[in-house]
């Protein structure tokens, strides 16, 4: 099929098929399509031999795809003296949950669009778009923040990702930004906390790797409500307009031996391992 | 006459189990008490070879025998109306009967039976210790627990129990030891108010102020001190059971319940009035596994939100 592709179409027009693409192996014969193997002559009047078309190189998008890891941080388990087995419990209910129901991957800084059932709203839902500013919790407990202001109100809600009461999690834009906690918007512009309600989603294709949105967020004038600058929150999306002598007031407060503390090692990437493969089984049966 | 402690030196002369034996011996004894245990927790029947004894049908006035479970931990769970409980889970871990005292033998009101929990090394208690276990054909247990029970609930020692036990809607009482704080002052261990940080207190702070009246001249016994706080037993009344798995013979109970993760809990149905209509008709004695009633795997209670179904709607 690729090859017969290679020899209907010019290479040129190859290149926009979805999924395939088909570099030609050898140079350049020009834009010409290759003639079947019946009318070959060469120059010499004598019949040529037999050229096959060059073999398309085909890089497949699907394997790219799955080499892209993602496991959603709330199957890690945390670090302490729990029996394994409770995790396992744990984890075949979240996959259980996520069989019936669609959660798609996002990031702190992605904007989503969440819809849960109301008792007390007209329609019985209730549908709220944000930037995700915060994932916490591990386990069934899960939860995200959303953030937005709406009508000149800054309005944060944090969702449980398990609970039966969300009907629906779309992702309106899929992106990362520079640090894992986005709590400083609270004393950001509003301007960076403002989403459109009726948000287009904007479309990202699968093969793509997650942009980081590099956005460095101006602040409203001090007091704020943490000391952002110090450098326990290691936050890099901020542009500080702070004078110089507070930041480096602001590094007496850092704590270089901690990034070299045996203690507080914690390395996940075998036990990510054991559980994306533990939880990819499950969900494909 | 002031104790001689420290001028009396001990010899201590007891050794420890592989003291004498050579390494073979050592690992070989390992793995033999490792096979011997998997093949006694393994079996459902009673090991014991005499008759089984006889099953009574269960009455209002009967008191049937409890578990003992690991607590493992913690987990949120929905109802089918939306709200969120917290429940924890406890494993009924190699749970076993381990001896019936009947009325005139322990004294009291009622017979008892001695129940075990998890099992564990036998190679560091002495040979009377161990009896019990020998005497049921069941492997060491790291807990035992004297259940009061009425004479038509008895069990054969050396039987089995599971998470079946119980059943989801019914209510239960746990008794744990409490985590232990150490030695804790008034404020922490009493919740006394203590003093303000300022406005000219010199050194008092966290002190529990006046003990006693001036008219009584003496302290009152059980006046709240300072002092060890915690590592007690302590129980937790009326906690609904929400769900049995019966692969892993796990609990789900409402709420928390005293003690750490992965300690060993008592756990028996409720002795409170306003539930005895809900612990009608359970499993009696006991629930069997070698029997022909098969469960499946998962048993929940009628309210719980089961994550097969899909998310809840107000209509």
């Amino acid at each position: 099929m690729a090859a017969a592709c290679g020899r209907l179409l010019p290479r040129s027009a190859a290149a926009g098929l979805a999924g395939l693409t088909l570099t030609a192996a050898r140079p350049a014969l020009p834009g010409r399509c290759f003639s079947s193997s019946s009318c070959r002559i060469s120059s010499d009047g004598k019949p040529a031999k037999f050229q096959p078309p060059p073999k398309p190189v085909i890089i497949d998008r699907q394997k790219q795809r799955e080499e892209r890891r993602f496991l959603s941080p709330e199957f890690i388990p945390p670090r302490g003296r729990t029996d394994p087995l409770k995790f396992y419990i744990e984890r075949k209910d979240m996959i259980q949950r996520r069989k019936v129901f669609n959660i798609p991957e996002f990031y702190v800084g992605s904007v989503l669009a969440v819809t849960t059932a109301d008792p007390y709203a007209n329609e019985k839902a209730n549908r709220f778009v944000g930037i995700c500013i915060q994932r916490g919790g591990k386990g069934l407990g899960a939860t995200f923040v959303l953030r937005n202001v709406i009508e000149g109100q800054g309005v944060e809600i944090c969702y449980e990702l398990y609970s039966p009461r969300v009907q629906a999690i779309e992702v309106l834009k899929l992106e990362k930004r520079l640090d894992d906690n986005l709590m400083y918007l609270r004393d950001a512009l509003p301007e960076y906390s403002t989403f459109d309600v009726n948000m287009k989603p904007v479309s990202h294709l699968d093969h793509e790797e997650i942009p980081v949105n590099k956005l460095q967020v101006r602040m409203k004038p001090k007091p704020w409500s943490k000391r952002w600058e110090r450098p326990k929150y290691n936050i890099k999306g901020i542009k500080f307009e702070l004078p110089e002598k507070k930041m480096k007031e602001a590094q007496k407060w850092s704590q270089p031996w901690l990034e070299f503390d045996m203690l507080r090692e914690y390395d996940t990437s075998k036990i990510e391992e054991k559980i994306w493969k533990e939880v990819n089984e499950e969900l494909k049966k | 006459m002031r104790q001689l402690g420290f001028v009396v030196r001990h010899v201590n002369s007891t050794t420890w189990w592989h003291e004498h034996l050579s390494e073979e011996n050592v690992q070989f004894l390992k793995k033999i008490t490792a096979e011997e245990y998997k093949a006694q927790t393994a079996s459902k029947l009673c090991p014991l070879k005499d008759e089984p004894w006889p099953l009574n049908d269960w009455k209002p006035d009967s008191i049937r025998v409890g578990v003992v479970a690991v607590k493992l931990g913690m987990m949120p769970i929905w109802t089918k109306s939306g709200k969120k409980h917290a429940v924890t889970l406890l494993k009924v871990q190699d749970c076993h009967v381990l001896r019936y005292i009947s009325k005139e033998e322990s004294g009291g009101k009622t017979s008892k039976l001695l129940v075990g929990g998890k099992n564990a090394s036998p190679f560091f208690k002495s040979e009377s210790a161990m009896k019990i276990f020998k005497e049921a054909g069941v492997p060491r247990k790291q807990k035992v627990a004297t259940f009061n029970v009425t004479d038509d609930a008895i069990i054969k020692p050396g039987t089995p129990l599971y998470a079946a036990h119980f059943r989801p809607g019914q209510f239960v009482d746990v008794t744990a030891k409490t985590i232990g704080k150490g030695f804790q002052g008034v404020m922490k261990r009493w919740g006394f108010k203590g003093q303000p940080a300022s406005h000219g207190q010199t050194k008092t702070h966290r002190r529990p102020g006046a003990i006693s009246t001036n008219k009584a001249a003496k302290v009152y016994r059980g006046k709240k001190m300072p002092g060890k706080m915690g590592n007690i037993y302590r129980t937790s009344f009326g906690l609904k059971v929400w769900r049995i798995n019966t692969k892993h013979d796990i609990i789900y109970v409402n709420g928390s319940v005293p003690g750490h993760t992965n300690c060993l809990v008592k756990v028996r149905d409720s002795k409170l009035p306003t539930y005895k209509d809900c612990n009608k008709n359970p499993p009696f004695p006991t629930f069997f596994a070698d029997g022909d009633e098969k469960l499946p795997e998962d048993l929940y209670d009628k309210e719980i939100f089961q994550f097969t179904d899909p998310s809840v709607t107000y209509a």
